[in-house]
C-alpha cells in the first residue's frame, strides 16, 4: 500500500500547491476552518490531528457570498457582461467522513434532479477531495446514526493515520488516481494497519424518525423543544450541509452585479413574502423548518438525512439547543398526541 | 450552587401553588453541568426538569421577549446581568412590570457552557474553560438591581483592573490603525446575527437588518456590508446596551464585540451622564439617547 510518511505532507502540499489551490485544516487565532496553503498561511498549525475545525469545507465549494454576474441597464434592457462561474483547481485536504458527506448532499441538490447550477458546477469540476478516515469519533460526534461511515470519506483519496508509520494513502476515483500519479514522488510503498475505530460516546437512533415526521408538522413538541432557541442562523451557517441561499442584486446607477450569498431559515426575512406575509411567523415555524428539513424532506428526496452527525450546530448554540435531544424527542413521543 | 437551585424550585414551586405565576423561567439540566440551558416551565411539574448551577450564563432576561405578547404571569430567575436586562425591557416598554416576579440570585461568576463543550469536543482550537467566562471576569455588578427576592450573599464585583483598559488601547490606537483592527475583526464576521438574537437591547420587532424595502444593510459578506452591520448595531447599542457580554460569548468567530459596547458606555456616560444603562428601574426612565432636551450638550457633534 501507498504511505505518505507524515514528515512529507507539507512537502506534498507545496507541490500540489504548485498546480491548484490546496485548502487544509488550520488554526487561525481562535478559530478554524479549511484554509488556502498560501505563504501567508503555511504558519499556522495543520489540523490534521484533530478530529475537525470549526468551519467547513462547504465555502470552497459554494462561497457565502458569490458574484453570479455584473450587469448593465440600458433603458428597458438589461446586459450581462460578465459571469463569475470559478473553475479554478482546488483541492480540499483532509477532509473527515461528515463533512466528505455534506459535500455530496451539496451534489446532490446543485447538480441533479434535473438542473445544474452552472456556478456549482463549475467548481465542483475542477474540485480533488482528499478525506481524513476518522478513527476516534469526539463527545458530540453522531455520524454513524445519520449513516455515515466515518472510516470511509466520499472522497478521490483516502488517508489513514497509522500512526509513525504515516498515513495510508487510498485513491478512489479517477480524479484520486491522477492526483496521486501527481505527488508520486512523496509515496512509499509500505505494509501498515489502519486503526480500530473506536466506539461512539453519543448514541443516536435515527432510524423511523423520518417517515414518523411526516404526521408531525403540528405536533406540540416543537414548541416546546424550539423554546430555547434564540433563533440566530449560527447553526445554520456552522453548518456543512445548510445550503441555503438568496440571490441579491447591487446596482450604482446603471451598472452593478448580481450575486448570491448564504440565507438561513432562522431568519424571518426568509419566508418573507412580497405581499407582506410570512408562512413561518415565529421562531417555532422557522425552528420546525430547520429540524423537518435536516431529518425529513432532504431524506424524502434524496434517500438520505441531510444532517451528517458532525456536532457543529450543539457545539456554536447560544442556547444549548442539541440535535440529537430532538431526534430522541422523535423518537419518544407519541406522534399522535394533539392532532 | 445546590443551595441555590433547590431554593429556586421551592419558591417557583410555592409562586405556582398560590396562582402568582403561570410560567417561570429559568434554567433546564442537561445530561452534564454545562449542558444547562434556559427554559420555560409552564407547570409546577416542569419545575423537575430545572436546575441552576455555575454555567447558567445565559441572559434569562432575553427569554421575557418570548411573552412579551401575552398576559401570563412571568416569574424570572435573574443574575445581576439579567436584572438589567430587564430594566432595558422595562424601559423600553417591552413588558409591563406587573406581570413580573423576579427572583434575583447574587452572582458569584459564572463559566462559559460554549468553552466547555468546545473543550470536550475535540475540535481545535480550543480555550482554557475552568475560569470564570469573560463576561463574567468584566462584571460590575453581579448582585441583581430588581427584584421581589432575593437569594444569596451579595457578591463584590467580579472585575479586576481598570473597566476601561482595553477601549483605552483601542482610543490610543491611530485612526488607520483603529480602522485596520476593526476591518479585520469585521472581516471574520459571518452574519450569523448570534449577537443581535442573544442581545436584550435588540428587542425592535422589526430589525433594520431584517427590512427589504429599502434594504438598509447590504447581506454580502465583505468587508464594507459587514462594517455597515456592526456601526449601525454598534449605535443602536449606545446608552443600551447593559454590558452583559452575551454577543461577544455567543459569537462563532470570536469577534471583541464588548470592547465597541464598552466604549459606548463609557461615551453615553461621559457626554450625557453621569450614566450607566439599566442600573435601577423608575417608573417613565429612559434610556440616555432615548429622551430630548435642550439643554442637550452637543459640542462634539
Amino acid at each position: 500500500m501507498k504511505i505518505l510518511a507524515k514528515d512529507k505532507v507539507a512537502e506534498l502540499l507545496e507541490k500540489i500547491a504548485q498546480q491548484a489551490e490546496v485548502y487544509v485544516p488550520m488554526a487561525i487565532e481562535q478559530g478554524s476552518g479549511f484554509y488556502p496553503w498560501t505563504e501567508d498561511n503555511k504558519n499556522q498549525p495543520l489540523l490534521l490531528d484533530a478530529l475537525n475545525v470549526y468551519n467547513s469545507p462547504k465555502y470552497i465549494l459554494f462561497p457565502q457570498t458569490e458574484r453570479m454576474y455584473d450587469l448593465k441597464q440600458q433603458g428597458q434592457d438589461l446586459s450581462i457582461d460578465q459571469t463569475h462561474e470559478d473553475s479554478s483547481p482546488r483541492v480540499i485536504f483532509g477532509v473527515r467522513a461528515c463533512d466528505a458527506r455534506a459535500l455530496r448532499s451539496l451534489d446532490d441538490v446543485f447538480l441533479t434532479r434535473g438542473f445544474e447550477d452552472s456556478f456549482y458546477k463549475a467548481r465542483r469540476d475542477n474540485v480533488t477531495v482528499i478525506g481524513n478516515a476518522c478513527y476516534a469519533p469526539g463527545a458530540n460526534c453522531f455520524c454513524e446514526a445519520m449513516g455515515v461511515d466515518l472510516t470511509e470519506p466520499e472522497a478521490d483519496v483516502i488517508l489513514r493515520d497509522a500512526g509513525n508509520d504515516g498515513y495510508i494513502w487510498e485513491s478512489k476515483t479517477e480524479t484520486g488516481d491522477k492526483l496521486t500519479r501527481a505527488v508520486a514522488e512523496f509515496l512509499n510503498d509500505k505494509e501498515t494497519k489502519a486503526p480500530e475505530a473506536k466506539s461512539f460516546q453519543t448514541q443516536v437512533d435515527y432510524d423511523g424518525v423520518a417517515e414518523k415526521l411526516k404526521g408531525m408538522f403540528e405536533h406540540p413538541l416543537w414548541e416546546k423543544m424550539a423554546e430555547p432557541c434564540v433563533n440566530c442562523g449560527a447553526c445554520t451557517y456552522i453548518c456543512p450541509s445548510c445550503h441555503c441561499f438568496d440571490i441579491q442584486v447591487k446596482m450604482w446607477g446603471d451598472s452593478g452585479y448580481r450575486f448570491r450569498c448564504w440565507d438561513s431559515c432562522m431568519y424571518a426575512e426568509y419566508s418573507a413574502e412580497a405581499g407582506g406575509g410570512n408562512p413561518r411567523p415565529s421562531g417555532v415555524e422557522r425552528f420546525r423548518n430547520r429540524f423537518l428539513h435536516k431529518l425529513e424532506f432532504f431524506s424524502e428526496r434524496y434517500g438520505y438525512s441531510l444532517c451528517t452527525g458532525c456536532g457543529r450546530c450543539t457545539i456554536v448554540c447560544p442556547a444549548g439547543v442539541r440535535i440529537t435531544d430532538i431526534i430522541k424527542a422523535i423518537k419518544e413521543v407519541d406522534s399522535s398526541v394533539g392532532l | 450552587m445546590k443551595a441555590i437551585s433547590d431554593k429556586i424550585k421551592s419558591i417557583a414551586a410555592g409562586l405556582f401553588d398560590s396562582g402568582k405565576i403561570d410560567v417561570f423561567i429559568g434554567w433546564e439540566g442537561g445530561p452534564c453541568d454545562y449542558a444547562i440551558r434556559p427554559y420555560i416551565a409552564r407547570s409546577k411539574a416542569d419545575l423537575e426538569r430545572m436546575a441552576f448551577n455555575e454555567y447558567a450564563i445565559h441572559n434569562s432576561s432575553n427569554y421575557l421577549l418570548k411573552l412579551r405578547d401575552g398576559h401570563e404571569k412571568i416569574g424570572i430567575v435573574v443574575k445581576g446581568c439579567d436584572s438589567r436586562g430587564v430594566v432595558r425591557l422595562l424601559e423600553d416598554n417591552q413588558i409591563k412590570r406587573e406581570r413580573l416576579y423576579i427572583i434575583g440570585v447574587c452572582c458569584p461568576g459564572m463559566k462559559d457552557p460554549l468553552l466547555a463543550i468546545k473543550a470536550q469536543s475535540g475540535l481545535l482550537p480550543q480555550r482554557d474553560c475552568d475560569n470564570l467566562a469573560d463576561k463574567c471576569l468584566n462584571c460590575l455588578v453581579p448582585n441583581p438591581v430588581i427584584f421581589d427576592e432575593l437569594i444569596g450573599e451579595q457578591q463584590p464585583p467580579h472585575m479586576q483592573g481598570e473597566r476601561f483598559a482595553k477601549v483605552a488601547a483601542i482610543e490610543n490606537m491611530s485612526v488607520a490603525e483603529r480602522f485596520q483592527f476593526f476591518e479585520k475583526e469585521f472581516s471574520k464576521c459571518i452574519r450569523c446575527y448570534a449577537c443581535r438574537q442573544a442581545c436584550i437591547a435588540c428587542d425592535c420587532r422589526t430589525c433594520i437588518y431584517d427590512e427589504m424595502r429599502p434594504q438598509w444593510v447590504g447581506r454580502e459578506n465583505s468587508n464594507s456590508d459587514n462594517m455597515m452591520y456592526h456601526l449601525v448595531k454598534a449605535l443602536h447599542m449606545a446608552g443600551r446596551c447593559i454590558e452583559c457580554g452575551e454577543c461577544e460569548r455567543v459569537c462563532p468567530v470570536g469577534i471583541p464585540l464588548m470592547l465597541i459596547n464598552n466604549k459606548l458606555a463609557k461615551d453615553a456616560d461621559r457626554f450625557f451622564g453621569p450614566y450607566e444603562a439599566g442600573l435601577s428601574y423608575v417608573e417613565g426612565q429612559k434610556p440616555a439617547l432615548s429622551v430630548y432636551r435642550e439643554n442637550d450638550p452637543d459640542d462634539f457633534i
